[in-house]
């Protein structure tokens, strides 16, 4: 009986190591590139964490968060995930986060990361679901070759930009067929990133009610107008996505995209010096570009809060988050990583510096989503292809701001 | 070597308990379909009617408000709605007609004599082997208007002067679509037909060309009602898969350039799955169901006399 007493304490004893050994975090992220380095972060992870094992899963960014909401819904969320704000407000709706406040404040690589960056990923509540893991701004790409021969400057207004690309559309090999556009315009989804350059910095306007103004209402008509009057955009650019900008820039198609810092290697590799890089254009009073947020968050459902904690305070961690930032292509939000950064030339890690004064998240509203996804895209080509005006296409995007 | 008795008959009581046997047998081994079928058909069908009576956004799951048939009126002076509609009528009438000639000429090939013909037969099979992602991504690459095989094509023989954005276009977006999934579904009806045409007696074609029977009146009155059964199951069988079908769209336009290649079944998916309006969604899908319902019946009951 004895013997058994003893046997039953000994195993009491062990349980909570067993339990801690058995541990898995479950997280999801996204990468584009195929060379993923998450299998080397998990071993040195592991390594340096005996007892948790992560399960890291990589879903395709189209239908990332499509996935990671219905996982929620039904009860088979991540642990923990790769996030960007303007999810906060349907997660937080859905109570789907962990605050991460205590967790930060006892945590030593807090002092590490970039100024700004934490108040930038806070909940309007107060809280900090969010821990930075790499950020970018974007900025205006450009075949400084093609500008050089015709002997054009990077513009600098949305003026100097029209002239540039109606100079820039051309029939280089004189078949009589124009093989090179001004500028590669993503119509599909993600493209209100291009769009809110030419709208959102002019005087006044926000997506908000100010969007229907006289000045808002210029800001699209501008984009509808390079199209349809100059035609400086490729024909295919309703439809365009990242595929599509890029490759087109690629290959010579168009002289002029807007994207960030994660594209740049990429380019370099094809087109070498023949790619720089300026800030997006002043339009209307004002610049406006998109602040790139990425952040890790630990999911409320999850099983082990604190090894899924541990899990991504490793990867906004020194020396980490430089491999993890290698293989997004986009920037560290350590101070440690970004001054020993050499992931990216340096004129594009100077453009995304200089964009950070005027560079924007988008709100933090339920409707965020319904923007970027299917309102934005929907009414851009429509007004592209001429079936609404600019002014019904602004008046639907706020009406989307307004209603909530 | 076993053997197995046969208990012999003791009576009233086991003749009734092998009749009620014999009764009970067949719906036990029916009840694990049918009791899948339940769960994973009529059970989710219950719940999207239950969800079209509520205002139900995912990212609210808390919030789960009776509007009763509110979301079916709002459908009705939705624009979407009938854009997509008008889409969807489009894309039945062209796609399965188109897929249905296509594949009855292919079927007719097939089935005359030449060198490696089970090699062609089972060669065209292949569109509708492959995963449509993967045939959607092909054929957008093949409509691309920068590097497209399409466009390239038609420049070099001169029937185009300028490359056309086949898929940004909304006047051809969806008729490029429809191009593709005919691609996609016409094996389909080759093999049926095909089956027919192989079950039409030589004899009756042996006897119509004694008789001075034409080729032409030989397909019409002995091909064509030969294989007429055939033709109208997969006819009706297909439009239903066809109406249902959202899975190239998505991936070749998800839908753009604006609402140009919008169905209603794309529609309901891109409300439920993207906005997380499920309510709407869900409202949506059931109004669609309720049209396809007239050529589901149909086909149910040419099914039931078939069985019977």
């Amino acid at each position: 009986m004895k013997r058994t007493i003893s046997a039953l304490a000994l195993l009491a004893g062990l349980a909570p190591g067993l339990a801690s050994a058995d541990s898995t975090v479950k997280f999801w992220y996204h990468f584009d590139n195929p060379e993923n380095p998450m299998g080397d972060l998990v071993a040195k992870f592991e390594a340096e964490n005996p007892g948790i094992k992560i399960d890291a899963m990589n879903v395709p960014w189209n239908s990332y968060y499509d996935n990671l909401y219905t996982s929620i819904v039904g009860g088979n969320a991540p642990d923990a995930a790769m996030l960007k704000m303007f999810a906060l407000p349907r997660l937080l709706e859905m109570e789907a986060l962990e605050p991460l406040d205590d967790r930060i404040a006892a945590w030593q690589g807090k002092d590490d990361i970039l100024p700004n960056l934490f108040d930038l990923t806070r909940a309007e509540d107060g809280n900090q679901y969010f821990l930075p893991v790499q950020y970018v701004a974007l900025y205006l790409y450009y075949r400084a070759d093609m500008f050089q021969e015709l002997g054009l400057n990077p513009p600098q207004t949305c003026d100097e930009l029209r002239d540039a690309a109606i100079k820039l559309t051309r029939d280089t090999n004189g078949d009589g067929k124009i093989d090179t556009y001004g500028f590669g315009f993503r119509g599909g989804k993600s493209g209100h990133e291009h769009w809110g350059s030419f709208t959102l910095g002019r005087t006044g306007v926000a997506l908000d009610a100010s969007l229907t103004s006289d000045a808002g209402v210029a800001g699209t008509q501008f984009v509808i107008d390079l199209f349809q009057t100059d035609k400086v955009f490729p024909p295919s650019a309703p439809n365009d996505g990242f595929q599509e900008i890029i490759g087109a820039f690629k290959t010579g198609v168009t002289a002029m995209t807007i994207h960030h810092v994660g594209s740049s290697n990429d380019l370099v590799e094809v087109l070498g010096d023949k790619v720089a890089a300026t800030t997006v254009p002043e339009c209307g009073g004002g610049r406006w570009t998109t602040f790139g947020d990425e952040s890790t968050a630990v999911l409320s459902n999850a099983s082990d809060k604190e090894a899924a904690w541990k899990w991504i305070s490793f990867l906004s961690t020194a020396e980490n988050n430089a491999l993890f930032n290698t293989a997004t292509g986009q920037l560290p939000v350590t101070q440690s990583d970004t001054a020993a950064w050499q992931g990216h030339e340096p004129r594009f890690v100077e453009a995304t510096q200089a964009s950070l004064p005027f560079a924007h998240l988008l709100p933090a509203s339920s409707n965020t989503p319904e923007f970027v996804n299917t309102v934005w895209p929907a009414n851009m080509q429509r007004a592209l292809l001429g079936q609404i005006t600019a002014q019904q296409m602004n008046e639907a995007i706020a009406k989307l701001f307004t209603d909530d | 070597m076993t053997t197995t008795s046969v208990p012999e008959q003791e009576g009233p009581t086991s003749g009734r308990r092998a009749a009620l046997w014999r009764q009970v047998m067949p719906l036990a081994l029916l009840s694990p379909a049918v009791l899948v079928t339940l769960a994973i058909v009529f059970f989710p069908m219950i719940q999207t009617a239950w969800m079209s009576l509520h205002n139900y956004v995912l990212f609210r799951p808390k919030n789960f408000d009776w509007v009763g048939l509110q979301n079916y009126f709002n459908i009705f002076q939705d624009e979407v709605f009938w854009i997509s509609l008008r889409h969807t009528v489009l894309w039945i009438v062209i796609t399965v007609p188109a897929q249905a000639l296509l594949g009855l000429a292919t079927a007719l090939l097939l089935n005359q004599s030449f060198p490696w013909r089970p090699l062609a037969r089972a060669l065209i099979i292949i569109p509708w082997a492959l995963p449509s992602v993967v045939i959607a991504l092909m054929w957008a690459w093949i409509y691309d208007s920068n590097y497209g095989i399409l466009n390239d094509l038609l420049l070099r023989i001169g029937i185009l002067e300028t490359s056309i954005p086949w898929l940004a276009n909304p006047d051809t977006a969806l008729y490029a679509i429809i191009l593709t999934l005919t691609w996609q579904g016409f094996p389909f009806f080759a093999v049926m037909i095909l089956a027919g045409l192989q079950s039409i007696p030589q004899s009756y074609y042996e006897a119509a060309s004694l008789d001075g029977a034409t080729p032409w009146r030989q397909f019409w009155h002995i091909t064509l009602p030969g294989i007429s059964g055939v033709l109208f199951t997969a006819i009706l069988l297909r439009t239903i898969w066809v109406a249902n079908s959202m899975d190239v769209i998505f991936v070749m336009t998800g839908g753009g350039p604006g609402y140009s290649t919008y169905t209603l079944p794309l529609y309901s998916f891109l409300e439920a799955r993207t906005n997380l309006n499920f309510g709407y969604g869900s409202a949506l899908a059931m109004t669609f169901t309720l049209m396809l319902l007239g050529i589901v019946i149909l086909y149910l009951k040419r099914s039931a006399k078939a069985v019977q």
